[in-house]
């Protein structure tokens, strides 16, 4: 059946700076927002967007991601004809191809996107936290009538080099695409959000993948060699929230962002909800020396500390006497009584003792571990 | 597995009127994220039981949208899993659990099912039962129907095996009995009944007054521990809604919350559903506030029971008692001027 348009949403990705969260899971798997994981959003953006035909590529660590998608119900995605289809690596007549580069992951699938037989394919990637209607996107590429389109963001000029830039035109065709430039001409960053015309894409993909000095990645590879041929190009500038998580620091950071209505980071829109696997947990209960200051609190949640300024995931329970502030608090985390943390990420199912506190941070963001638990356990004799 | 179930959601509780003008007993919202059902069919699968028969009467569309095809309860199955009966007008509004007027109708699910025994429960029975156990004492006793009771109050549920069933509907009119609870409760002969002492916290939902004083009872500790077991889970129908957002000034303490919910005010000893906001300044204090109601600035409500989408304007102030909570309909919009 022919499809209009068909995502490649590219979750293998190591996320080797969020440390241990991603030891065991792939960086699109790690818990977000108190509910969600960060693939929540591509694909719900999809869903949403009234894409429902969805290719997952994964490669690092995959089991928890394959095992969350299941069959793309959350999402709506479990369709006879369509749906979700999870593209891990496979062994052929000539062995094992691992996906080496973004556009090696695509090329590698294309026998699963010709039997889709789409007109457009939208490339998207699993790390980044945003909404976006990519149908919007989709008819800006057809008005423009552009070989890709490239979905770009002003970012501050001091982080400009940080990126992918794009220079444009007046008419936001790409004149020039620079990874991290040291000198950027311009502040608009690629989200690595692409739409292709299949056709066109199958094309390139099939040149650069001849070409041995190729790394095989859209932006170092296949964007240059498509405006080297003189295909039309153009910026779809996106004006709304948009984070790359790749980092403690940043994933903190867009935590808390939820917390100010003015970031433009809204899961509270009805017509656009962020779709997630729901367990069956009871409500959140607030004890009676509970205390709760700007917080996102969820299922299974039983709060009888003190919470500020802080996401707490479900099935959580803050005992008398604890406090947070500033955290990010995964799911199944236990903690005791009277222990004080603050600008602190933890992970999923830790138990933090009584009293325990962390000494001498600063104004940095600690990801805690079972190890740095177990160092204050030594520090404090216990 | 032996036995499947029969859900009773024709019967019509005269005392939770306001609650059931648009919807069954069955799907009486309860414990911020739940409908009256989802209990009763929690205890149904968390037995092993697969089979499941809900029968229903009008209006029904509020529990049909809740329980679907029985997917959240993993009973969306090829082989068994929950059929929705409903039955007609004249069978419908039935006061005592197991009517065999509303049974008759679909003898079908008796005779296509291949367990031997039938459990025969309701949905005004907010408990944690073990059906399993309770087959086994049934069976053991070698009774003809078994009910479940503590101490000295019934709760409604019963077992007996499913030919005997088949027979009391064939004859009910003969033998002038016309439901389970009937039999059971006039001991009618040549029949033999037993007891099965349930030991846990229970809460029977029959008027306003034990609606409210059961959702209280969740805001306690150990009631509420051993209505919400984690290795008996109790199931509904998943949304997604986002994590609820305590404001700045927000001040909340001994209250059950469910998610989506916007807290800027103050809330006290209550249960607030999915997506309910508390605006700045209003005090929310032993209220039940289901699920999307809208409550302005500088409202005080104390004893109030908010069905679904209640709106309540600035600076409405309503006071109830433990005895008689204020009780506000479905869509009901509360102006300062009309305040009772």
């Amino acid at each position: 059946m022919k499809r209009k348009i068909v995502a490649m949403l590219l979750a293998g990705g190591q996320g080797s700076r969020l440390k241990s969260l991603t030891y065991d899971i792939a960086k699109p798997a790690i818990p977000f927002g108190g509910k969600y994981r960060i693939i929540d959003f591509p694909l719900s953006n999809c869903v949403n967007s009234e894409i429902h035909t969805v290719g997952v590529l994964t490669q690092y660590q995959p089991h928890v991601l394959h095992n969350y998608i299941g069959l793309g119900t959350p999402w709506d995605l479990d369709r006879r004809a369509g749906g979700v289809t999870m593209l891990t690596p496979y062994a052929g007549m000539e062995g094992i191809k691992w996906y080496d580069g973004t556009a090696n992951a695509i090329y590698q699938n294309i026998k699963y996107l010709t039997e889709q037989d789409p007109q457009y394919v939208i490339i998207l990637s699993g790390d980044h936290i945003y909404k976006m209607n990519y149908q919007t996107m989709l008819d800006f590429h057809i008005e423009q009538n552009a070989g890709a389109t490239i979905s770009v963001i002003e970012v501050p000029w001091k982080d400009a080099s940080r990126f992918g830039i794009m220079n444009t035109d007046e008419n936001m065709q790409v004149k020039e695409f620079v990874e991290k430039p040291a000198e950027p001409e311009s502040n608009l960053a690629s989200m690595g959000v692409y739409i292709f015309d299949w056709a066109k894409l199958k094309k390139y993909l099939l040149i650069d993948n001849d070409n041995e000095n190729s790394s095989h990645d859209f932006g170092k590879d296949i964007i240059p060699l498509m405006l080297g041929e003189g295909e039309k190009m153009v910026a779809y500038p996106y004006k709304g929230y948009w984070k790359d998580v790749g980092t403690v620091e940043s994933l903190w950071e867009a935590n808390m962002d939820l917390l100010n209505s003015n970031s433009g980071l809204n899961l509270n829109d009805p017509d656009w909800r962020i779709f997630s696997s729901n367990p069956q947990l009871p409500p959140q209960v607030v004890g009676e020396n509970g205390y709760l200051q700007e917080a996102l609190i969820n299922e299974g949640c039983v709060i009888n500390g003190k919470v500020e300024k802080s996401i707490v995931f479900q099935d959580v329970e803050v005992k008398e006497g604890a406090s947070l502030y500033e955290c990010v608090v995964m799911n199944c985390v236990k903690i005791g009584s009277g222990a004080k943390l603050s600008r602190v990420i933890i992970p999923p199912d830790l138990i933090i003792p009584e009293n325990f506190e962390l000494k001498e941070q600063g104004d940095e963001i600690v990801l805690l571990t079972q190890d740095l638990i177990e160092e204050w356990k030594g520090s404090v004799g216990k | 597995m032996r036995m499947a179930a029969v859900i009773d959601a024709t019967v019509k509780k005269p005392g939770l009127e306001d609650l059931t003008i648009y919807r069954t007993t069955a799907s009486v919202p309860f414990a911020g994220r739940y409908r009256l059902i989802d209990f009763t069919l929690s205890n149904i699968v968390n037995s092993n039981i697969n089979s499941v028969g809900v029968f229903a009467t009008y209006p029904f569309v509020s529990l049909l949208d809740h329980i679907g095809m029985g997917k959240n309860w993993d009973l969306d199955r090829r082989k068994d899993g929950l059929y929705f009966l409903p039955i007609s007008q004249k069978a419908g509004g039935q006061i005592t659990v197991g009517s065999f007027a509303a049974l008759e109708e679909h003898m079908d699910f008796f005779n296509k099912s291949r367990q031997d025994y039938i459990v025969v429960t309701t949905c005004s029975t907010v408990c944690q039962i073990d059906y399993e156990d309770m087959l086994d004492a049934h069976i053991t006793s070698g009774v003809d129907i078994t009910e479940a009771v503590s101490g000295e109050t019934g709760l409604s549920n019963y077992i007996l095996k499913k030919s005997l069933l088949k027979e009391l509907i064939r004859t009910h009119r003969e033998k002038r009995i016309i439901s389970v609870e009937d039999v059971v409760k006039l001991k009618k002969a040549p029949y033999t009944f037993g007891k099965y002492e349930y030991t846990g916290y229970y809460a029977i939902i029959d008027s306003m007054e034990s609606y409210f004083q059961a959702s209280m009872d969740l805001l306690e500790k150990d009631k509420r521990n051993e209505l919400f077991l984690s290795n008996r889970p109790i199931y509904t129908k998943v949304k997604d809604e986002p994590p609820t957002r305590y404001m700045p000034g927000s001040h909340v303490t001994q209250s059950l919350i469910a998610n989506g919910s916007t807290i800027e005010g103050t809330v006290n000893n209550s249960i607030i559903s999915r997506a309910v906001s508390v605006n700045q300044s209003s005090r929310v204090d032993h209220c039940v506030i289901m699920q999307k109601s809208f409550i302005e600035k500088n409202c005080e409500l104390s004893y109030v029971i908010a069905d679904k989408d209640v709106h309540i304007e600035e600076g409405v102030i309503l006071k109830g008692t433990r005895e008689k909570p204020v009780v506000l309909r479905k869509g009901e919009r509360v102006t300062k001027e009309e305040v009772r």
